[in-house]
């Protein structure tokens, strides 16, 4: 329980702050309770239960959003999901470390990104990855959604730096269950209410069967999505008529579009009017976009946003590398043992010796945010909806997560708005505090000040 | 009666706030002895509300030992709008000033027009305005029929707190919150009484704008009329009117110009409305023996028998005067403040204010005895 020991009811409203609701900012109160974990419907509260808040804060204006959602993220602060650690015990505190420092830059919920390899790795690391947020505790900052498994049923032409020794084709859903193991997706086998460790899998649906693999792998609740694949527009609309409903990083690790061969960008294109009587399946999907300004040129972001800005998700893709200093890092990449390198050059990330293949990026999700809001004039709530009710929808945790309404779980953001404040920089946006379950477990404000006492 | 004339709907506004935040700085209310507040809904109080919020937030007053009474709440068993309808007044309230100030839901009360025995809440409405005290201040707003709360025309001006069917211009002028769909605009209301509103020891009714100019001229230049059922404050002790130029436009040139008069002459003399001082400062525990009087013990959530509520309407068995029964040993009507009498004329001789003595023996010329004099001295 969080802080249950303080007196009260645990409610606090923040005040004189604006609000992220659809396509707008209002100014209007917000409602959390640290006992419940949610935002609080003030007026009922009020009228029905006649409680006030504890405690009111004045944030002077500024910002709150829903928590971010971070839909790709290898690893961080030197921690890298890919990793099997001698003791498995040690693998366990470093995810908890990850989520407490995570949680600071404004990320309070992610999906755990596990890249291609062995089906030895997968079976040790999983059951460590799954949905943590069970126990609705604050203190332990952000909080699994569960694992996305980016490989290894990729094609091995657009394998970007993952290992072509260890990418696969599958034929049935054996085979994945036998990669994965059957109990990390397979809620039958797992046997237990608890949901299972795999929220999302990226594979290349021209491959083997995976294209009939995709409906079994919906029923069980896992989000598919269309990744390092050299797909054609016809494969690639198929795959999402079959169920899939999300595009692993756009552009990246896919054919390129080509305007008689659209390839997987062209389900953008689609109109909305196939299979009618499928709902779900006939929508255009969702797709993560890389805005470190490395992976894609800005205008390509834009593109991409005009294309479809229902479903256009910033993630980061980062590495472990994020948030450390320059230099030449090892990497273990489907082998037992670190036997690659990855050169980091302030956010460029290269797989030692070739001068242009990416390994992943280095940046913030708020600095992906701030990227967008430059490049593409898009409005705040805009961007950050690109961060939060987007992402909630792909992985199908709204109404709790992504959403300041009533219900929601409260996850919030408290952003400052710095536009203009550093000439040059255009709009941009900097945590200000971060509330994970209706308590405060960051606050920029109080950093700084404790920063300036040493 | 005391007409406030201001120049716009911003400046009225302003006045009525600082009337209000003056009175409930006096009165320093405690949690034993609330200022209790009659508030409205509609157009005419947003400006009040507004500027009640920006002073609590600037820190001039404090809501907390204030308790309040809504007026009216549109409800409907046919329709039901529910509390968290964003049209009902629970939502007005919420949004325009309870959400934003540190009054206490417990202190708050609207009548809930989804109670499932809607006689039964009206009857405890007036049981907890009873049990808080009686109100001290209500706030109110009009219709342009100059309804004060939902008594709408012809609503007897004895009437309590109720089930009123609403008159065809309310649900017109509704209409435009529900998408101007009559359909959607509930047809009955719970609302306060007349009488309820006459109990209250200082009524301030704020009537901005043009539309509202005609109901005004009804309640001040005429007879007090069931049709204009706010020109029953002339029957008040204490009623003042805040309202705009826009609403004096069907007022008489003179009407106009005396109430301004009286207010500048006020002015220079120091005081706005006259108050008895007890009524201003609130020490109710010398009346609290009195029989009408509850314990002081602010409203029970639940509603209280009605034993001693049965004359809800006692014009039934004998007419009773207007000033209430209720409140009688301390209501505002008992209680004239005291003026200093001019004496009475006592005449006196201009002889005596002379100080030379000789003066003193004379007496008032009197023709006889100077004619008398006369004679003597030419004998």
């Amino acid at each position: 329980m969080p802080l249950a020991t303080a007196p009260g009811n645990g409610i606090t409203k923040l005040t004189n702050c604006r609000l992220v609701r659809g396509s707008d900012l209002v100014w209007d109160d917000i409602w959390v309770s640290s006992a419940t974990g949610k935002i609080l419907r003030s007026q009922s509260t009020f009228y029905d239960e006649l409680i006030l808040p504890d405690e009111t804060i004045d944030l002077g204006g500024r910002i709150v959003s829903p928590g971010f959602i971070e839909c790709q993220l290898n690893g961080a602060y030197g921690f890298n999901f890919s990793t099997v650690l001698d003791d498995m015990s040690q693998y366990v505190k470093q995810v908890r470390d990850l989520n407490r420092r995570l949680v600071q830059t404004g990320v309070t919920s992610y999906v755990p990104t596990v890249t291609s390899q062995t089906s030895h790795l997968y079976k040790k690391v999983l059951p460590h990855l799954g949905p943590s947020g069970r126990t609705r505790v604050a203190e332990d900052g952000a909080e699994s959604l569960g694992a996305h498994l980016e490989g290894p049923f990729l094609n091995p032409g657009k394998n970007g730096v993952h290992n072509t020794k260890v990418l696969r084709e599958a034929e049935s859903i054996a085979d994945l269950e036998e990669m994965y193991g059957a109990k990390n997706i397979n809620p039958a086998v797992a046997g237990t209410a608890l949901p299972i460790p795999v929220k999302m899998i990226t594979a290349a649906p021209e491959l083997g069967q995976m294209t009939k693999i995709i409906p079994e792998l919906r029923s069980r609740g896992i989000v598919c999505s269309i990744g390092h694949s050299e797909a054609t527009y016809e494969e690639a609309s198929a795959a999402v008529a079959a169920g899939a409903t999300m595009i692993t990083h756009l552009f990246n690790a896919m054919r390129p579009l080509h305007h008689r061969n659209p390839g997987i960008f062209g389900v953008l294109g689609t109109a909305n009017n196939n299979n009618d009587n499928d709902n779900n399946n006939s929508s255009r999907p969702y797709f993560g976009i890389i805005a470190d300004g490395i992976h894609l040129h800005p205008a390509t972001t834009k593109i991409a946003w005009n294309a479809h800005s229902a479903g256009f998700i910033l993630v980061t893709d980062a590495m472990h590398l994020v948030g450390l200093p320059d230099g030449t890092y090892p990497w273990t990449n489907g082998g037992e043992a670190a036997d690659h390198f990855i050169t980091k050059k302030g956010a460029v990330l290269l797989l030692e010796g070739s001068d242009h293949t990416i390994a992943g990026s280095s940046i913030a999700l708020l600095d992906c945010v701030n990227n967008f809001l430059r490049w593409s004039g898009a409005s705040v709530p805009e961007a950050l909806r690109a961060v939060t009710a987007t992402p909630a929808t792909m992985l199908g945790v709204q109404p709790a997560k992504g959403s300041l309404e009533a219900g929601a779980d409260a996850d919030l953001v408290v952003l400052d708005d710095e536009t203009g404040a550093v000439e040059g920089r255009g709009r941009s946006l900097a945590v200000h505090q971060v509330w994970k379950f209706g308590a405060k477990v960051f606050d920029g404000a109080s950093e700084a000040e404790a920063g300036e006492g040493l | 009666m005391r007409l406030i004339i201001r120049d716009d709907a911003e400046a009225a506004s302003l006045y009525v706030a600082n009337y209000i935040i003056d009175r409930i700085k006096h009165y320093s209310p405690t949690p034993a002895n609330p200022f209790v507040l009659g508030l409205p809904t509609g157009s005419s109080p947003l400006g009040v509300y507004r500027i009640l919020v920006e002073r609590y937030k600037a820190g001039e007053i404090s809501f907390e030992n204030v308790v309040t009474f809504n007026m009216a709440s549109p409800g409907d068993e046919y329709i039901g709008i529910p509390r968290d309808h964003p049209e009902s007044y629970h939502s007005f309230m919420w949004k325009h000033f309870f959400s934003h100030v540190n009054i206490h839901p417990s202190r708050v009360h609207i009548l809930d027009g989804n109670a499932p025995d809607l006689e039964a809440e009206c009857v405890g409405y007036e049981a907890k305005i009873r049990a808080a005290g009686g109100i001290d201040l209500f706030l109110a707003g009009i219709g342009e029929d100059g309804h004060i709360a939902f008594n709408e025309p012809g609503s007897s001006l004895a009437s309590r707190t109720r089930v009123k069917t609403l008159a065809y211009d309310t649900i017109l002028a509704n209409s435009r919150f529900f998408g101007n769909d009559l359909t959607q605009v509930p047809r009955m209301a719970l609302t306060v009484g007349v009488q309820t509103v006459l109990e209250a020891r200082e009524v301030i009714a704020i009537i901005l704008g043009a539309r509202k100019a005609l109901a005004l001229q009804r309640c001040v230049e005429q007879g007090v009329n069931h049709m204009w059922t706010l020109s029953s404050l002339q029957l008040h002790p204490h009623p003042m009117i805040v309202c705009d130029e826009d609403a004096t436009l069907e007022l008489q040139v003179k009407t106009v110009k005396y109430f301004k008069s009286i207010e500048q002459v006020a002015c220079a003399q120091g005081f706005e409305q006259i108050l008895p001082s007890r009524m201003r400062t609130g020490p109710r525990q010398a009346t609290t023996s009195t029989p009408p009087a509850s314990p002081k013990t602010i409203i029970t959530p639940s509603v209280e028998p009605a034993e001693d509520v049965t004359p809800e309407s006692p014009t039934i068995f004998a007419p009773q005067p207007i000033t209430s029964q209720l409140l009688r040993p301390q209501t505002p009507a008992a209680e004239y403040p005291v003026r200093s009498v001019s004496p009475d004329l006592v005449p006196d001789r201009m002889a005596s204010r002379i100080p030379d003595p000789r003066f003193t023996r004379r007496l008032t010329p009197n023709p006889e005895q100077q004619q008398m004099a006369a004679l003597v001295l030419g004998a």
